[in-house]
């Protein structure tokens, strides 16, 4: 068979070396910078064990349900409640304790329950499905100039999520998230679907917020909104003893809307600088800024990576961190791009280590004392210690009267530890150790820890540290009889 | 047959590489993480083993010189796979530049090799080879994949330093024997 000289470049150039070449260079070069920065796998599953975020408390539970319709849902939950079947409620699950899953239990899945249902420009609020997330509300909202009230620092959560763990963020002026929640649609444990507001006679809000999926599936909620005002970012080094005279400050004026702050974990400065971030208003309004992306996530996770060594490269972090947010002075940004902070450049894989996160919050008057007694409580350098700690951010958390199991029983700043431990028996045991110990110090200073991560604190500490917890059971079996909603951390303080 | 190292040292190396895959694989998928980057650094070694490949037939005249130094880069290569202890973060890079110099000096070496007179009789023996090692592999309890990496590596390291002092010598023999063909064996 004869073949054309067209044919046989055809066929030959694939042999070509140059060819070759170049096809292996761009390959090379096209998975370099695709290696996902996120490599482990967690969540829910039936075919193994299902975790949450950290994997720390592997189960096996006996199917996962997507959710779809509300019909659906409340068949669902009154077949669980006749028959005695548990129920979680699961949507990113980056709550740290088991919240989302239960030894048996059918877990509905929430993040396909997503749909944004209203917007009212008028009245700025939005009425939203809880398994979307906060970008899909920004994404939403963001065209008609609005912005939210409270959201967490990042916008990856589940509004559901959020909801059930009262979280909190960057905004100083708005209070706790629940009190932004104007009216809630709720799927009670009897199969009932009501819809009921701030002033419902059974208080529904008031355990559901903070409520860690116990008392309902939250199906809608109709958030506040705010504009989508225009900041100017203040940032400012401090000594820690500076802080609590600076944000006292800060509150007396009108003119900051959100803030937050870092606390060096460097040995060289440890606990004793810090930086602080204000945005504050310029007047202006924003209807055309577009909605920022994570960017840089490789070199974020890099420069994170060589502070986890610890040590000199710890400061060697520490003094980057400051000259990177220096130069963010003066920047302007739109409230919802603040937003939403980074996240992906967090992750974390290293086999038979685990990092995870454990808020303290502590009155906003006990803040110097507090890091002094800290200060003698921790090792300055944990280079070569199995318990380490990467990260301190200080956040402001107003004094919540919404929910039932409230953290902040007056205005108490959130310190957000990022912690490092090992994942043999007695590295967890040691972590428990000092994780104890950090609360019976901040106990000691008139504060409390935050629920929504691994159980580290004994029963008795959590009972000291929410005294409602009696109140909060009895009202769970009360509206739950046959405890069909039910979660591993239910399990382990409650049962 | 010139040289005893050229008849055998091939066939070791072929047939350690089939015997080590399923050690290495175990390695790889463990360095990779997740499925999609595991696919993904095969191609790249298979990519690079064809460029390897056409790299070698693309010479005018095959040099064997390279050969040994081919032998003692693959053997480096996986005596790194089997002692790198670095963190997770960073593994998934070395290890895509492994698999390119992996497969790059694999594909050299599969073309180099086909080329040889030995290679019918390798390819019978290897199978037979390949099948008896991995029945008594199949007897001995895994410590650790990394165990295997390394004693192979070395081997192969090893197997490059014969290749490179026995064809030297017999190239130095060679000479003596003005020009006449001398029998190693």
């Amino acid at each position: 068979m004869e073949t054309s000289p067209r044919n046989n470049k055809k066929q030959s150039i694939h042999k070509n070396p140059w060819f070759l070449g170049t096809l292996v260079c761009i390959f090379v070069i096209s998975v370099l910078v695709n290696i996902p920065v996120e490599k482990r796998k967690y969540g829910l599953t039936q075919s193994s064990l299902t975790t949450d975020y950290t994997s720390l408390l592997p189960e096996r539970i006996d199917r996962i349900v997507k959710a779809g319709s509300r019909t659906e849902l409340q068949k669902i939950v009154k077949e669980a409640n006749e028959n005695r079947q548990q129920i979680s409620i699961a949507g990113l699950q980056h709550s740290q304790g088991g919240h989302t899953y239960y030894k048996d239990s059918i877990v509905l899945d929430m993040k396909t329950f997503n749909k944004i249902l209203k917007i009212d420009k008028q009245h700025k609020t939005i009425k939203v499905e809880t398994g979307a997330t906060w970008e899909d509300v920004q994404e939403a909202i963001q065209p008609y100039g609005l912005a939210l009230k409270v959201t967490q620092s990042q916008s990856i959560f589940t509004i559901g999520g959020s909801l059930s763990v009262n979280a909190h963020g960057r905004d100083i002026t708005f209070g706790p998230m629940a009190g932004t929640v104007r009216e809630m649609t709720i799927l009670t444990p009897t199969g009932d679907i009501k819809t009921v507001t701030r002033n419902d006679s059974e208080e529904w809000m008031k355990y559901v917020f903070g409520g860690y999926g116990l008392f309902g599936v939250i199906l809608d909620v109709t958030l506040e909104l705010t504009e989508n005002d225009v900041y100017t970012i203040h940032t400012e080094e401090l000594k820690t003893n500076e802080y609590e005279a600076y944000f006292s400050n800060l509150l007396r004026n009108d003119g900051t809307s959100m803030h937050y702050a870092r606390v060096s974990v460097a040995p060289h400065s440890f606990l004793n600088e810090m930086y602080v971030i204000d945005y504050k208003n310029t007047g202006k309004k924003d209807h055309q800024t577009e909605l920022k992306k994570e960017r840089g996530a490789r070199f974020g996770k890099l420069a994170l990576d060589i502070g986890r060594q610890g040590g000199a490269l710890e400061d060697l972090f520490w003094e980057n961190q400051k000259l990177l947010i220096k130069s963010l002075d003066g920047d302007e940004i739109t409230r919802n791009n603040a937003m939403r902070g980074n996240s992906a450049f967090m992750e974390f894989t290293k086999p038979g280590r685990v990092e995870v996160l454990q808020e303290f919050f502590v009155p906003v008057a006990q803040f110097e004392e507090y890091i002094s007694d800290l200060r003698r409580f921790l090792p300055s350098n944990d280079k070569n210690e199995d318990f380490k700690i990467h990260n301190i951010t200080v956040r402001y958390a107003a004094k919540d009267d919404y929910t039932y199991l409230n953290y902040a029983k007056g205005d108490m700043f959130g310190l957000v530890i990022l912690i490092q431990h090992g994942l043999k028996e007695k590295e967890i045991d040691h972590a428990k150790a000092i994780i104890q110990g950090w609360t019976d110090l901040t106990l000691k200073h008139g504060g409390g820890y935050y629920l929504p991560y691994y159980q580290y604190q004994t029963i008795e500490q959590f009972r000291k540290i929410y005294p409602s917890w009696e109140m909060f059971h009895e009202e769970k079996i009360k509206r739950d009889p046959n405890g069909v909603f039910q979660n591993i951390f239910y399990d382990y303080y409650f049962e | 047959m010139k040289i005893l190292s050229e008849r055998y040292v091939p066939l070791v190396v072929t047939v350690g590489q089939v015997v080590i895959f399923p050690y290495y694989i175990l390695w790889l998928k463990e360095a990779s993480l997740t499925f999609t980057l595991f696919t993904w650094l095969f191609a790249a070694f298979s990519f690079s083993a064809a460029l390897g490949y056409r790299l070698f037939q693309a010479r005018k005249k095959p040099a064997i010189s390279f050969i040994p130094f081919l032998y003692m880069g693959m053997g480096g290569i996986y005596l790194l796979v089997g002692n790198i202890s670095t963190s997770f973060e960073v593994l998934p890079y070395l290890t895509l530049i492994f698999q390119v110099i992996l497969g790059f000096l694999q594909g050299y070496h599969h073309a180099w090799h086909i080329m040889q007179n030995t290679f019918r009789l390798h390819a019978i023996n290897h199978y037979l080879l390949v099948g008896m090692i991995m029945v008594g592999l199949s007897f001995v309890k895994i410590i650790s994949p990394a165990i295997f990496i390394t004693v192979f590596g070395t081997i192969l390291f090893i197997c490059g330093l014969v290749f490179l002092f026995k064809k030297n010598k017999d190239s130095v023999i060679f000479k003596l024997g003005d020009n006449e063909e001398t029998e190693v064996e």
